[in-house]
């Protein structure tokens, strides 16, 4: 208890990393060097710092480097927007079925029991078939993927963050200062905004760090499925196309299994700091 | 009481998989495109209008998910139509018949292998809680656990499958072939898959044992000067082990979906494989079986878990029929 002004080094690192991720997702394109889609004809699976690539190139000649930073964009893009629109309606539809209770709550509740009963990773691979396109020979055609992607994620996760909100505001609604304010007269739409809402957005903080997290990881499976973002578009996607290649060139596979780990793993770090934060505050009320 | 808390939890959970098999009805009907061109694009006019039969699109959703489900509980899966597209195929039970034992073994041998290393591990945390050992392997599995099974497979696929050579890096060999390859071909899967898991169960083993070592019973078999391991063993970890049976149990019905890439990456052409092949070609038919078995699965598993937790644990029923 010794470091209790210093923040542990686990989150300091967890942070470190997450702002080079950031910076590389918001201003990757400006930065100078080759771009991912630029493909170097002379140097295929080339090895770490050789030919001018600092993390080499993999076997199409494509810059690695490059890559990472081209997929910082999608990958994190794709799951913050993801766990993001799921957090706002999720959290929205949990809110209001603990708050109305009654044939509302009963509908959400089965609608998210329903939901969860089928492992997500299955219901989501349904998702994508039915937003992909109409004609399996053309995968071009119809939503471009990263909407797909976004409107599957999206709809899978909302349940989970539904029924936390839900819980949550039950242990919130009978509280007296909820008492109080129905007995003075507030409307409904003003306690939920000024006394639930506030409560009940932190337990859904440390869980939503956590669901960014693994929509990243799903995101990578999908692209070792063939489903994700295609030819590098991607973390997940670099790993996928090169991953037939771990014999010959392990860099062009494991580096960016790597990034994919160190994120989830900063993102796991943050959700845990939240947590513990939020519990702290809990318990000493 | 109980009896009915059981009986309650069973109509439930009817209820559920009712409504869950609709809904995958409801979705297998709003993917896109036309079925009959997709999955026979060159099969005669008669072969297709059978299709459309079989998909029931002549008839409205209600009439199509009975008699779907007709076929479901008699043990008629529906076909899955060969890529040629001439209106071949195979029938989806047969390719359960080689692929559910293997996802099945998958299963065990990961829940299994989670649950031998993560005991003592758990127990040894337990026993010296709040040391630096405890603080060392505490941090470090809660690190690990955040890699994702498949970015860990691939990384143990290149250490121990193509530096060191000790196992194959791709495809499933049967026990019939002889129970090492079976074993060495099942390895790398498994490990992958269980990490996250050890981390989970010694985590929470961890806190049931340092519940159960604070019990008046324990500093009474400390006073008449039993070992401390036989202690461990003996008197603190049975009280302590049905958190960890429990959610050994409810992570069994989530490894099928968790199975899906892992399977993929080894090429072991398990259930999650066909599964995910099925979405990615359209197999109408197969998709709508295959989720059905998995969500079935699934809550069968959960009801199970719920049941037994309250005969594992005693207080759990005590408290229903108080």
């Amino acid at each position: 208890m010794e470091h209790k002004n210093r923040p542990p080094l686990g989150l300091i690192l967890s942070g470190a990393w997450g702002v080079i991720c950031l910076f590389s997702a918001i201003f990757g394109n400006f930065l100078p060097g080759p771009k991912w889609d630029d493909y170097d004809y002379e140097n295929f699976s080339s090895p770490m710092f050789t030919d001018g690539h600092f993390l080499g190139t993999d076997t199409d000649g494509s810059d690695i480097l490059a890559g990472l930073i081209h997929g910082a964009r999608t990958s994190l893009g794709v799951s913050i927007l993801s766990i993001t629109i799921s957090l706002v309606i999720g959290g929205s539809l949990g809110i209001l079925a603990a708050y109305r209770r009654g044939w509302i709550d009963r509908v959400l509740s089965m609608l998210f029991n329903v939901m969860l009963s089928v492992p997500n990773i299955v219901l989501v691979l349904v998702f994508i078939a039915i937003f992909s396109s109409p004609d399996i020979s053309d995968p071009s055609a119809g939503l471009p993927k990263w909407i797909v992607l976004i409107a599957s994620f999206t709809l899978i996760v909302i349940p989970f963050l539904g029924r936390i909100a839900r819980s949550s505001t039950l242990s919130w609604t009978g509280r007296e200062f909820v008492l109080v304010a129905e007995s003075i007269g507030m409307t409904r739409r003003s306690i939920l905004l000024t006394h639930i809402v506030p409560n009940v957005v932190p337990s859904l903080i440390s869980i939503y760090c956590l669901g960014a997290g693994l929509l990243i990881v799903v995101e990578g499976g999908l692209s070792v499925l063939g489903l994700g973002f295609d030819s590098g578009g991607s973390w997940g996607s670099m790993l996928a196309k090169n991953r037939n290649e771990l014999a010959f060139s392990p860099h062009t596979t494991l580096i960016p299994a790597t990034v994919i780990a160190l994120t989830v793993m900063s993102l796991n770090y943050f959700a845990d700091y939240l947590r513990l934060r939020i519990d702290g505050r809990e318990s000493r009320i | 009481m109980k009896f009915k808390s059981v009986a309650v939890t069973t109509i439930q959970f009817v209820i559920v998989l009712f409504l869950v098999t609709f809904g995958i009805t409801l979705l297998v009907r709003l993917l896109p495109g036309d079925p009959v061109s997709t999955l026979m694009p060159f099969a005669t006019e008669e072969t297709r209008l059978e299709l459309s039969k079989e998909l029931g699109l002549d008839a409205n959703i209600f009439q199509y998910y009975f008699s779907w489900l007709g076929d479901f509980v008699t043990g008629d899966l529906g076909t899955y139509y060969a890529s040629t597209g001439d209106g071949g195929g195979v029938a989806v039970t047969e390719m359960l018949a080689v692929a559910i034992p293997r996802t099945l073994l998958l299963m065990i041998y990961v829940i299994g292998f989670s649950l031998l290393v993560s005991i003592p591990i758990g127990i040894l945390l337990a026993y010296r809680a709040g040391s630096r050992l405890d603080n060392v392997i505490s941090n470090t599995m809660f690190t690990i656990s955040a890699v994702p099974a498949f970015a860990l497979g691939l990384g143990l696929a290149f250490v121990f499958g193509v530096k060191l050579n000790w196992v194959p890096v791709l495809g499933y060999e049967p026990i019939s072939q002889g129970i090492g390859k079976h074993i060495k071909s099942m390895a790398l899967p498994t490990v992958s898959l269980a990490i996250g898991y050890i981390a989970t169960f010694s985590r929470l083993l961890r806190v049931d044992t340092i519940a159960t070592l604070r019990e008046d019973f324990v500093t009474m078999a400390s006073s008449k000067g039993l070992s401390n391991s036989w202690i461990l063993w003996r008197h603190v970890f049975r009280p302590s082990s049905s958190g960890i049976l429990t959610v050994a149990g409810l992570n069994m019905a989530g490894l099928i979906g968790g199975s899906v890439f892992i399977e993929t990456v080894f090429a072991l052409n398990g259930f999650g494989n066909l599964l995910a092949v099925s979405i990615a070609t359209r197999q109408y038919l197969a998709i709508q079986s295959l989720v059905a078995i998995v969500a079935i699965a699934f809550l069968v598993f959960n009801l199970i878990t719920d049941l037994l937790y309250a005969v594992v644990d005693p207080r759990v029923a005590s408290h229903r029929g108080a």
